[in-house]
């Protein structure tokens, strides 16, 4: 099996530091993280190699320090890794991104299943692996929770509203991974072991983790970063603060409080149970 | 056709369309009627009925109809190769075409967007049609002035911002819409629309993903989005017994339901299917009772567009406070008992108008 995983660095919105007092994220300082998402991403191709063998290939595009999220996921056990870096690729909306990423895997080679999370924390579009899927020209299975691999097919229960669908589908395919999936065990020693002898050893890293630009990928930076990208964000507007005429029941006996909300007819008498 | 065009696609099950789908023609009526355009519904099914009936009563003046034994259950790649094959024969592409955010509409959405190389921006709460001028000379070919560009708007960074995400360089411009959110129209049975079908040729290669199964209503059926009345907990419960009381509270009501935060599903506490937020569903109840949720902006965007908000929680600097209606600061475990005893009573009492007077004084 050959096993391709897309695994994104997003900014931390749980750390207060790089948060702009606007809101928005001060990516310089923001504190990074592996895309929550991509967890479960990771565990289901670690899965398939734990059963069917094979090899995993983490593939991930960003500036520079993304690269720590490949550290992580060879720490998980992860084979190897290409870390797509490019400031060409800079302010990719989905569309832009799944093409720069098609390109990657085209170059990776040869692959049976590549598997996406769901959808990122800072993007939150769900796009890029149905996008992928299109420009690979193959079936896709999204929202998968679980899955078996028999006889060069793979037969999953995806997540659909108010309940789960299973489908049958041949390999090679793109699958983005549901969050309701198992979760991605602890690192390995062997891998965190790994990932001490890569940073000592640099002729080793450069063969595991290859950092590539749009041109060793053979991309069309026409089609990448803004150039390539159909969509902008022309305006942003924090969501204001609204409020204030909260009527507070508070400072008197509970039996007092409740008689208080109920008296000034917050909860309309037809929505109670006759 | 040449009629500028707004499209959106149906989905449906069993010849019904879901609720959506509905939501998604009052969207597009709206954007049609700004754009001086024909709303075009598109449906893919086995065997239509009356559906293009009912989506003419809600608003649309087309319906594309392609039917195939091959779609009656939504699969990725036979629903492409029609709604790819439709939207290549016309002679002008839709100015806009609409998806719901769904595991449907997520689905099938971005793989037409790459196909036509166009711009999607996804789960968008808000749209509106406007000029818009593009001054960015780091790429001179996009430079100009478009009059009616879709205005495509979206929570960003967990939801503390809006976007307003563009891309009028290409139609159609494309969107996913959060459930939910947009409101439909009231059905008008005396409104007439044009029903089309559209020839399918499928290829062997789109059929190679077989639905062996689908379930519904796995396990406790939540029915979130048609409530009156959700009573929701948050982490503040401290226990996942803690909704046993939200069950109770929820008892109380005709057609209600227990909600959550997204921390206490996180904490095992409750299902997924019960989160109300930016992760989870969107609604907009008549009477929505908040218990131990702290109301960050992740939970707040799911439900304040309920008509009435009652908060409970024991810190009063909560920031739930600052958009709830009403609110009492005090611990749920002792204020919900007391809440359900008095409700019980109101209900074995007969309406006392003035038992109401005394008590506002």
């Amino acid at each position: 099996m050959n096993i391709f995983v897309l695994i994104k660095q997003v900014p931390d919105q749980g750390a207060k530091a790089g948060i702009n007092p606007d809101g928005t994220i001060d990516r310089a300082r923001a504190k990074r993280m592996l895309n929550p998402f991509d967890r479960y991403a990771l565990e289901a191709a670690l899965f398939v190699r734990r059963l069917y063998g094979g090899t995993v290939t983490a593939i991930s595009m960003g500036p520079p320090p993304a690269v720590e999220v490949l550290y992580e996921a060879i720490a998980h056990g992860v084979d190897q890794a290409i870390l797509l870096s490019d400031r060409r690729l800079a302010a990719s909306d989905t569309l832009a991104t799944a093409y720069a990423l098609y390109c990657t895997v085209r170059y990776a080679g040869a692959f049976d299943l590549v598997f996406c999370g769901l959808q990122t924390t800072d993007g939150d579009t769900a796009q890029v692996g149905p996008q992928l899927a299109e420009r690979l020209q193959v079936p896709q299975i999204t929202y998968c929770e679980k899955f078996e691999i028999a006889q060069g097919a793979i037969v999953a229960r995806r997540v659909i509203e108010g309940g789960a669908q299973t489908v049958r589908c041949p390999l090679p395919a793109v699958v983005t991974v549901a969050n309701s999936a198992p979760r991605l065990a602890y690192k390995t020693l062997r891998g965190a072991r790994r990932v001490q002898q890569l940073q000592r050893d640099e002729a080793e890293r450069s063969r595991v983790i290859r950092t590539v630009n749009l041109d060793d990928i053979g991309a069309d930076p026409v089609r990448c970063g803004l150039k390539g990208s159909p969509t902008i964000v022309a305006a942003t507007e924090k969501v204001g603060e609204i409020g204030g005429n909260c009527t507070l029941y508070q400072g008197k006996p509970l039996q007092q409080l409740v008689d208080d909300l109920l008296a000034a007819q917050v909860i309309a008498p037809e929505l109670v149970k006759q | 056709m040449s009629t500028k065009q707004v499209l959106i696609f149906v989905e449906q099950e069993d010849g019904c369309a879901r609720p959506v789908a509905f939501e998604l023609l009052g969207a597009g009526r709206m954007l049609a009627n700004k754009l001086g355009a024909e709303l075009a519904a598109f449906v893919a099914c086995d065997s239509v009925g009356e559906l293009p009936e009912t989506l003419v009563a809600h608003g649309a003046d087309r319906v594309y109809v392609a039917e195939h034994p091959e779609l009656a259950t939504y699969r990725t790649l036979p629903y492409r190769r029609v709604l790819i094959d439709l939207i290549a024969a016309m002679d002008t592409p839709p100015h806009i075409v609409l998806f719901g955010s769904t595991t449907t509409g997520r689905d099938l959405a971005p793989r037409i967007a790459a196909y036509f190389e166009t711009g999607l921006t996804a789960d968008c709460t808000e749209l509106d049609i406007g000029p818009y001028e593009h001054t960015n000379a780091q790429d001179p070919s996009k430079v100009g002035l478009y009059p009616d560009c879709l205005y495509a708007i979206r929570p960003s960074f967990g939801e503390s911002l809006k976007a307003r995400i563009l891309g009028p360089w290409k139609n159609p411009q494309m969107a996913t819409v959060r459930s939910g959110v947009m409101v439909p129209l009231a059905p008008d049975a005396t409104r007439t629309g044009v029903v089309q079908s559209v020839p399918v040729h499928l290829e062997s290669a789109d059929l190679q993903l077989v639905v062996a199964e689908t379930l519904r209503s796995l396990g406790e059926q939540v029915e979130l989005q048609g409530a009156e009345v959700i009573v929701s907990g948050g982490y503040g419960l401290g226990n996942p017994e803690g909704f046993a009381l939200m069950y109770q509270l929820a008892a109380c009501f005709e057609n209600s339901a227990v909600g959550s935060s997204r921390k206490a599903v996180d904490a095992g506490w409750i299902a997924h299917a019960h989160q109300v937020g930016q992760t989870g569903k969107t609604v907009r109840p008549k009477l929505y009772i908040a218990c131990g949720i702290s109301g960050a902006i992740q939970h707040r965007v799911g439900m304040d567009k309920s008509a009435t908000i009652v908060a409970i929680n024991k810190d009063s600097n909560a920031p739930i406070f600052k958009f709830a209606h009403h609110g009492i600061v005090g611990d749920l475990h002792q204020v919900i008992p007391e809440l359900i005893r008095q409700l019980k009573l109101q209900k074995t009492s007969t309406p006392d108008t003035s038992h109401v007077a005394t008590h506002s004084l």
